[in-house]
């Protein structure tokens, strides 16, 4: 518990979390809005084919908050940009004081899980909050199943960027793919048109949770191909093996290298 | 010749350095001392044109560093920590100093040599000891035969074959004439290798003459330090 | 401007030079890159071989994978500059180069002079896989166009790195660089362009968008609003604007 709590305060005192609440807790917000807006007549006048997916494509594409907060809170254990800086990795420094790294991981993962699932919560509400100020009584209601299957999807995303980091040592990378891969250009778009096992990856597979359950997007990508139970079990079938992987390689890893 | 005079440098509403005025003179080794935080850094960093100073000037040679034509084999400066990038050789990053200067590749080696790092110079600068990066601060800073040295904590981790390699290198360099500038927390080592002392303290100068001038009626350097630190934080409430 | 002031300059250009080929990063970036180019062309061209025969243009499948590509000549431009606040090196930079606005300029010509071949050679390589694998498939081509086209990629690319890296010399750390330009190109702007279908025309004027129309071949189901000089012109005039900006900042603050 009290590594869990040292946690919390390395990721509170980072400047780069700061980035990481704001994208969270607004930007799905922002983009319901556009999204609400570019819409809003074909809702009043009863047509729209979208209207259960107003919101959730916000909370799709705002996942980016989660996903630096998962690997700011590795790479920040190795990287130090400063110009006053020396050679100093708090790695080293956080292992010396919680010496089971198998601890350290645990309350890394704890803290992580916690914020994620906070920040969500706050996201939703202000995702709903944006649907009901621009569409007013038109506003589609919430079910309870999806916006749990949201929750569920941003804390697996940042588990996933929290292992790949892991793995890595570096903060690049993991940022890179991980949010290329949540934008509307996903690899997993292009993948799913050579082969359909693409519909097994973490992104694709996790989004099952809560969006495409309409079917109005017939022979298209967004067709429903797991239900949101099993989509949620490809994609934490993922973070587990993730990280085990990750767990063996930092267990057996020099510190410095 | 370092010439600072009534350098006053504000971040945000702080005052980092509320005036100070202190020569370092050619032929002597000069120590820069206070507690931490008390603003040599800043000066430092001031008089390597690194930081921008809110009023005053810090000149060498009577001359702002930016406008220095040849820097490197005017000035050589290490400064706290590696200022390498983790990922290059050691070498490398010597070789990318001295292509900026037009210096030959064989000068390198020649510095690599003087400061012990011929071995180690093909390792990623991120796997070096804390003395290991001193001494690679220290070639960079060599690199150009600059005469004036200007070295923040030039001892810190090094070995006492480095420490004492380091007191008998600036001796030798003062002595043939030119200007060395040191700051440094170690009182004793410090007593041995300067010739001229300036103590600051939360932004000002508290003492500024010769090493006997300064000890005056203490027993040690680091008695007369003590006195003149306290005693002023004594003032100031 | 003297002999010697000239020599200065070629030897601060060889010292940026020097750091960017020295450090791995730059490599592992770059190899990644060609990788991951080829791969998607590779992807592309097995979704290409599906559709109609004699419809597919080899240019416009070869370039497909742009969008994902410039990914990696934006980590390449963040890398060139926020390298310098590893370690401190950016110190030993700036006492070594006292002349900041020289510095940063040479910087981001040692960028180009790197990036220019580089982004010739991935996008050349992924035509050439789709025109290998297409041959008998796509519409010929001339090769004209070819070139034109490949020019125009290799010039977009370039100027994303160089813009990146004047962001990562305006920012100094990587982590927030990355996510402003990754989230602009990948996620800002696809959205915009769905959106906020009323301001489409200005969104024509912004780098990305502008840049596009410097490698899509004219065609004819499809109005190309900016010329491919059009496109040159409005991204150089975007990147040189955030270079200057850089340069600004970076001759007035402390290092």
């Amino acid at each position: 518990m009290r590594a869990f709590n040292a946690e919390l305060s390395k990721l509170f005192s980072l400047p780069g979390i700061w980035l990481a609440f704001l994208i969270g807790a607004f930007a799905p917000a922002v983009i319901t809005a556009l999204d609400s807006i570019a819409q809003k007549e074909e809702i009043i006048a009863g047509v729209s084919t979208r209207l259960s997916e107003v919101g959730y494509i916000g909370l799709g594409l705002g996942v980016q908050g989660v996903i630096i907060l998962g690997v700011l809170a590795v790479s920040s254990e190795y990287l130090t940009e400063s110009s006053e800086s020396g050679g100093g990795q708090q790695i080293t420094t956080s292992l010396t004081v919680v010496s089971s790294r198998l601890h350290f991981l645990l309350a890394k993962v704890g803290a992580v899980t916690v914020i994620s699932i906070l920040l969500c919560i706050v996201a939703i509400m202000t995702t709903v909050l944006a649907t009901h100020l621009i569409l007013g009584e038109y506003a589609p209601a919430f079910e309870w199943s999806r916006l749990i299957g949201a929750v569920c999807y941003w804390t697996f995303t940042a588990l996933l960027a929290l292992g790949i980091t892991l793995l890595t040592k570096n903060g690049i990378i993991p940022l890179a793919v991980l949010i290329i891969n949540s934008s509307v250009v996903s690899f997993s778009v292009l993948l799913y048109r050579v082969t359909k096992l693409a519909f097994y990856l973490p992104d694709r597979a996790g989004a099952e949770m809560f969006m495409f359950t309409s079917g109005t997007f017939t022979g298209s990508l967004f067709d429903r191909y797991h239900t949101p139970f099993t989509g949620g079990l490809v994609m934490f079938a993922w973070v587990v093996v993730i990280f085990i992987v990750a767990a063996i390689v930092f267990h057996r890893r020099d510190v410095a290298s | 010749m370092l010439t600072i005079n009534n350098l006053v440098k504000h971040r945000g509403t702080g005052e980092i350095l509320s005036g100070i005025s202190f020569k370092a003179r050619p032929g002597r080794v000069t120590g820069f001392l206070g507690p931490n935080g008390a603003g040599k850094s800043s000066t430092l960093r001031i008089l390597l044109g690194l930081d921008r100073a809110t009023s005053g000037s810090a000149l060498i040679n009577g001359k702002p560093f930016a406008e220095l034509h040849n820097p490197l084999a005017t000035v050589g400066a290490a400064l706290d920590g590696f200022g390498a990038h983790r990922m290059r050789t050691g070498r490398a990053h010597l070789r990318w100093i001295a292509r900026a200067a037009g210096l030959s590749r064989s000068r390198v080696e020649e510095v690599l040599e003087i400061v012990g790092l011929t071995n180690a110079a093909g390792k990623r600068v991120g796997s070096y000891s804390l003395g290991m990066g001193r001494r690679l601060g220290m070639a960079a800073a060599l690199l150009g035969d600059p005469k004036i040295l200007i070295l923040d904590e030039p001892v810190n981790g090094l070995d006492p074959e480095g420490i004492r390699f380091i007191r008998t290198f600036l001796r030798e360099r003062a002595e043939s004439g030119n200007t060395v500038l040191l700051s440094s927390h170690l009182m004793g080592e410090l007593a041995e290798t300067v010739d001229d002392v300036v103590i600051i303290k939360q932004g000002k100068i508290v003492a500024d003459g010769t090493l006997e001038e300064v000890i005056g009626n203490h027993s040690t350097l680091e008695e007369a330090y003590f006195a003149l630190t306290s005693e002023y934080a004594g003032d100031a409430v | 401007m003297s002999v010697s002031s000239s020599r200065k300059i070629s030897q601060i250009l060889g010292a940026e030079l020097d750091k960017l080929v020295t450090l791995p990063l730059i490599w592992l970036t770059l190899i990644g890159t060609f990788i991951l180019n080829l791969a998607l062309a590779a992807a592309f061209t097995s979704v290409g071989l599906q559709g109609a025969a004699g419809t597919q243009s080899i240019l416009n499948i070869g370039l497909a994978s742009m969008g994902y590509t410039q990914a990696g000549f934006i980590i390449l431009g963040i890398l060139a500059t926020c390298s310098e606040y590893t370690g401190g090196q950016i110190r030993t930079t700036l006492t070594t180069i006292p002349w900041r606005g020289f510095q940063l300029s040479a910087k981001h010509l040692a960028l180009a002079i790197i990036t220019i071949p580089v982004a010739f050679i991935i996008t050349a390589s992924g035509v050439l896989y789709t025109f290998i694998m297409m041959r008998d498939t796509a519409v010929v081509i001339e090769i004209d166009t070819m070139i034109e086209t490949l020019v125009g990629a290799t010039g977009y690319l370039t100027l994303t790195t160089l813009l990146s890296a004047a962001i990562g010399a305006l920012l100094r750390r990587t982590t927030p660089a990355l996510v402003v330009l990754l989230g602009y190109y990948f996620i800002v702007s696809p959205l915009a362009r769905v959106y906020l279908p009323s301001i489409k025309n200005y969104l024509n004027y912004f780098p990305d968008t502008a840049g596009y129309y410097m490698y899509t071949p004219p065609s004819s189901d499809e109005i190309n609003v900016l010329s491919p000089m059009q496109g040159t012109g409005i991204s150089m005039l975007w990147t040189i604007i955030f270079i200057t900006v850089a340069i600004v900042f970076y001759r007035k603050r402390d290092a």
